[in-house]
């Protein structure tokens, strides 16, 4: 019978992982605890130990594999075919004990050791069915181990060296929780911890070699252990209504979903909403779409919005910034670096426009045609994604009348922009069919206060509707 | 003295951890109550242990210094000894000491009662103190602090006048020419030394393979290459000791032979167990475990809440810094301080013979033990320029320090001061800190703690003054 040794739950949070050694070879003896792989989380590095001893027959993995929790890693030759548990009837038992006896005389010159305990436990075992509840008190010690042994491996075949081999493993056990539990941190900051009731095990150290200082454990506490335990909601048996499919997240989703957690967790949004008459930006777009078209571009409200947005970044630095809590200081930058939230197959992709305000409309609609196509690629790289400052995520072509996007920390605001529609406007004592967008701004409020939301807003709308007025100051 | 109101805090036994527990406990704004048999505060360390038997050792080191000096060009006479003055002057040093404890506990408002005490319920002691009749106590909180005493053999009753325990070797009442020590520990080789450089001739039986079993072997090496003693029995046990006209005949069982040899006197060192009895521990249904110890908690409390027990009878090492240590923390926990809690990383040990021995955190043979990896660096003390200076180049530092976080795990000293020198170590390995840390502080020159630094800078593979291989 084989037995197979799967991919366990490597961590709380964690059930995907990349393979990134294997350890073990086919036809290697393996001991029970012993790492096979390697595999490779977001988080970390760790060894998966073999569940049971034996020799390895199969390897169902190879390196860079992506695996699940329950994936099987390899397979396992019993060593002379039994089951390790006991699960066998007893007239199986007994049956089997009779060939294995035929067995037993061939190999007993080999390996007196090994014979010597199987007789021993055959006649134990022998005695045990008839007088089982009378052995405790008479046992010596001697016997009373050989007894724990039995129980062990019910089934008699598994040989001297395997036995000794679990008897080993179990015996290192101690040491290796000892080594696995150690900390670096001074003693006042141990005595701390306990004051603020923070286990000092669950810390990661800031410090050199992971030491662990008073900040770490302050913030460990200021967290309420946030960071390793965000609330990890129950889910459900959902096969209960009905059938279910279970799909791993990708790597992008994964990060979106780390990333938007801890932005939505850190940042206290406010929403701001506004509307821009942009019938008069339709034409405009009508009346240049070939000049970008020959420059290889597509015009688009978004390259518009761009410029407009990078205008306003001037106008208003502090859209423009990042906050230091810590330091209590606020970051200016003096470049302006926008991102394009694009929606790709696989998931949201948010590239950087470099020096968005030195670009013409005309080149940054080239630059966000290219981008986005690199996007949808998949081959967008860290670089083409660092160092923004400000984002700007366009739902116009899809639908909806607004929606709050989440800031990108760590940047403090966002623009959302959906699409248009005719709506009346009241102008000159008449209705007038004018194309209305529909904005909106989420903002981080540590650093932006309302006043400078709304300010903000209606610079963009007043840009929008008409420019020169806007850039009269 | 009201003798029938509740107590806030009895602590039974002032030695180094009972009277710091009840120092820290009333600055901390506790009542206390301290109880023992002794006039003023201090227990075996001060009255005969660590003080007396430094206080001797003192001398032993100053002779031997006098001694060498002539090596390099000074020449003293040999030293007259008057056993009479400096059993005096320990004794005043001991006093000196004892009764500044009791100041400092009449300062602090402790109410100080010499007896001895019995638990005879949950929340009542029985004092029988040591002028009056036995009274009875009723208290809130209680410490046991009654540490340890001298362990005996079975078959070799000590009579104190040829067969000592350490408290007789400490009272100087005789030199006598030739001494037989049992016991290789640091009693035995402290007080062994001691003898020796009062003109005795000091032979050891050890029943282990070598000195304080346990240590690391090469700190051993350097104070046995100094031949400080006439014989040494290694795997040696004593079959029986006779007493005749012409002094003690010790019957020695070695490994491969036997043999009998004639002493003056014979002092029994061979170790030390904690002061569980007499107590009343059944009335609390508290009872030592299988080594003797009364079990605690990191807050150091008993299965009782409120009774708690700190120093030699909680455990290993029986050293006065730990139960001064627990003591100050069971103080704290007893004060409602939120924390506190019982968890050193290093417990320094050391042997103040001469030269010294000292140690703390991991230890070369439990790296071995426990399968941890462990890199050894050690400085050897003769490219030491303050060694050189003061004669001493037999010594060395020894750091181990984990190979990939590079902390520092542990370390020994063997040489002059090595007790004051293992402290930075004993820092260092509390705070987490790594090679780097020591090595880039600063030390002063010309220092032995420089030692420490350069060890640290091996790790690295460059030391200033030392050049491997």
């Amino acid at each position: 019978m084989a037995k197979e040794i799967k991919i366990p739950q490597i961590s709380e949070s964690v059930d995907t992982a990349t393979v990134s050694e294997i350890l073990v070879s086919k036809g290697d003896k393996i001991e029970e605890g012993q790492g096979v792989i390697a595999v490779e989380t977001d988080k970390a590095s760790t060894e998966i130990p073999a569940t049971s001893a034996g020799k390895v027959k199969e390897i169902k993995v190879s390196e860079g594999d992506e695996v699940s929790v329950g994936d099987v890693i390899l397979i396992l030759e019993e060593a002379e075919g039994g089951s390790e548990e006991n699960e066998e009837s007893g007239d199986e038992k007994e049956k089997k004990e009779a060939s294995e006896e035929e067995e037993n005389g061939k190999k007993e010159e080999k390996q007196d050791k090994t014979s010597e305990e199987k007789e021993k436990k055959k006649t134990k075992d022998k005695q045990d069915k008839s007088e089982e509840k009378k052995e405790g008190e008479e046992k010596s010690a001697e016997e009373e181990d050989e007894d724990e042994s039995k129980d062990e491996s019910a089934d008699e075949d598994k040989d001297y060296e395997e036995k000794k081999s679990s008897e080993k493993s179990e015996k290192d056990k101690p040491t290796d929780k000892q080594s696995s539990k150690e900390v670096y941190a001074s003693p006042g900051v141990r005595r701390m911890a306990r004051e603020l009731g923070v286990n000092i095990q669950e810390i990661e150290g800031s410090g050199e070699s992971g030491r662990i200082t008073e900040k770490d454990v302050k913030s460990h506490k200021e967290g309420g252990g946030k960071r390793s335990g965000t609330v990890q909601l129950e889910l459900p048996d959902f096969s209960k209504w009905g059938a279910v499919e279970r799909k791993p997240l990708n790597n992008i989703k994964k990060t979106t979903a780390k990333n938007v957690l801890e932005s939505w967790q850190s940042i206290p949004h406010v929403f701001q909403f506004g509307e821009a008459d942009i019938s008069g930006i339709e034409s405009y777009m009508e009346d240049h779409k070939e000049k970008v078209e020959e420059a290889g571009g597509k015009l688009t409200l978004t390259a518009i919005l761009t410029k407009v947005v990078a205008t306003a970044l001037h106008k208003f630095p502090m859209f423009n910034a990042s906050i230091d809590i810590e330091k209590e200081e606020m970051i200016l930058k003096k470049y302006v670096n926008i991102n394009i939230a694009v929606a790709t197959d696989e998931g949201l992709l948010v590239p950087v426009i470099k020096n968005a305000d030195q670009k013409s409309i005309k080149d940054l609609s080239v630059e966000i045609s290219e981008i986005a196509q690199k996007a949808r690629d998949q081959k967008l790289s860290n670089e083409d994604m660092e160092g923004g400052n400000f984002s700007i995520s366009n739902l116009g072509g899809i639908g909806g009348t607004n929606f709050t996007p989440i800031v990108y920390h760590p940047q403090v605001a966002i623009l959302g922009v959906s699409r248009a529609g005719i709506k009346p406007v009241y102008i000159d004592d008449n209705f007038e069919p004018r194309s209305i967008l529909p904005l909106s701004l989420s903002y981080d409020h540590r650093l932006i206060d309302g006043a400078d939301g709304a300010s903000f807003m209606n610079w963009m709308v007043k840009a929008l509707e008409d420019p020169y007025e806007a850039l009269l100051g | 003295m009201a003798k029938n109101d509740k107590k806030e805090l009895v602590i039974i036994g002032a030695g180094p951890g009972g009277y710091a527990a009840a120092f820290h406990a009333a600055d901390l704004g506790i009542k206390v109550t301290l109880i023992d048999p002794e006039v003023n505060p201090g227990g075996v360390c001060l009255y005969r242990g660590c003080i007396p038997s430094k206080a001797l050792l003192h001398l032993a080191k100053t002779k031997e210094e006098a001694m060498k000096a002539s090596e390099w060009g000074m020449q003293f006479e040999k030293p007259k000894i008057n056993r009479k003055k400096i059993a005096e002057w320990k004794e005043s040093v001991v006093k000196k000491l004892t009764d500044g404890l009791g100041q400092l506990s009449k300062s602090r408002k402790i109410e100080y009662v010499q007896g001895k005490a019995k638990f005879t319920g949950e929340n009542e002691l029985e004092v029988s103190p040591e002028k009056g009749e036995k009274f009875k106590v009723s208290f809130e909180k209680a410490i046991i602090a009654t540490g340890s005493s001298a362990m005996e053999l079975p078959n070799l009753e000590i009579d104190h006048k040829k067969i000592w325990d350490a408290t007789d070797a400490l009272e100087l009442k005789e030199i006598p020419k030739k001494m037989l020590v049992i016991g290789g520990g640091y009693i035995g080789l402290e007080l062994g030394s001691v003898y020796a450089s009062l003109g005795t001739k000091v032979s050891v039986a050890e029943m282990t393979p070598g000195f304080l079993p346990g240590t690391d072997r090469d700190l051993i090496k350097i104070f046995q290459k100094k031949e400080p003693f006439k014989n040494v029995y290694f795997e040696t046990k004593v079959e029986e000791v006779k007493m005749t006209k012409e002094g003690v005949k010790v019957f020695l069982k070695g490994k491969n032979d036997e043999k009998s040899k004639k002493f003056d006197c014979v002092l029994v060192a061979v170790g030390r167990k904690p002061n569980t009895q007499n107590l009343g521990l059944d009335k609390l249904g508290i009872s030592p475990n299988e080594n003797g110890f009364i079990e605690v908690d990191a807050e150091r409390r008993t299965d009782h809440e409120h009774i708690f027990a700190i120093g030699d009878i909680t455990g290993e090492p029986m050293l006065a810094h730990k139960a001064s240590h627990e003591g100050r923390i069971a103080a704290e926990v007893i004060a409602g301080k939120k924390g506190a809690a019982y968890d050193p990383k290093v417990i320094p040990a050391i042997v103040f013979t001469n030269p010294e021995l000292a140690w703390c955190g991991l230890t070369e043979n439990e790296a071995k033990e426990i399968g941890r990896k462990v890199k050894i660096v050690k400085f050897p003390w003769v490219a030491s320029g303050r060694a050189a200076a003061i004669g001493e180049n037999k010594g060395f530092t020894k750091l181990l320090i984990d190979p990939e976080s590079e902390v520092i795990l542990g370390g020994a000293v063997a040489g002059k001061n090595a007790g004051s020198l293992i402290s930075e170590i004993a820092l260092a390995v509390e705070m987490g800190s790594t090679a780097s840390d020591l090595s880039l502080t600063i030390h002063p020159h010309p220092t032995l703690s420089e030692t420490i630094m350069e060890s640290a800078e091996l790790f690295y593979g460059s030391a200033t003054h030392f050049k491997k291989g």
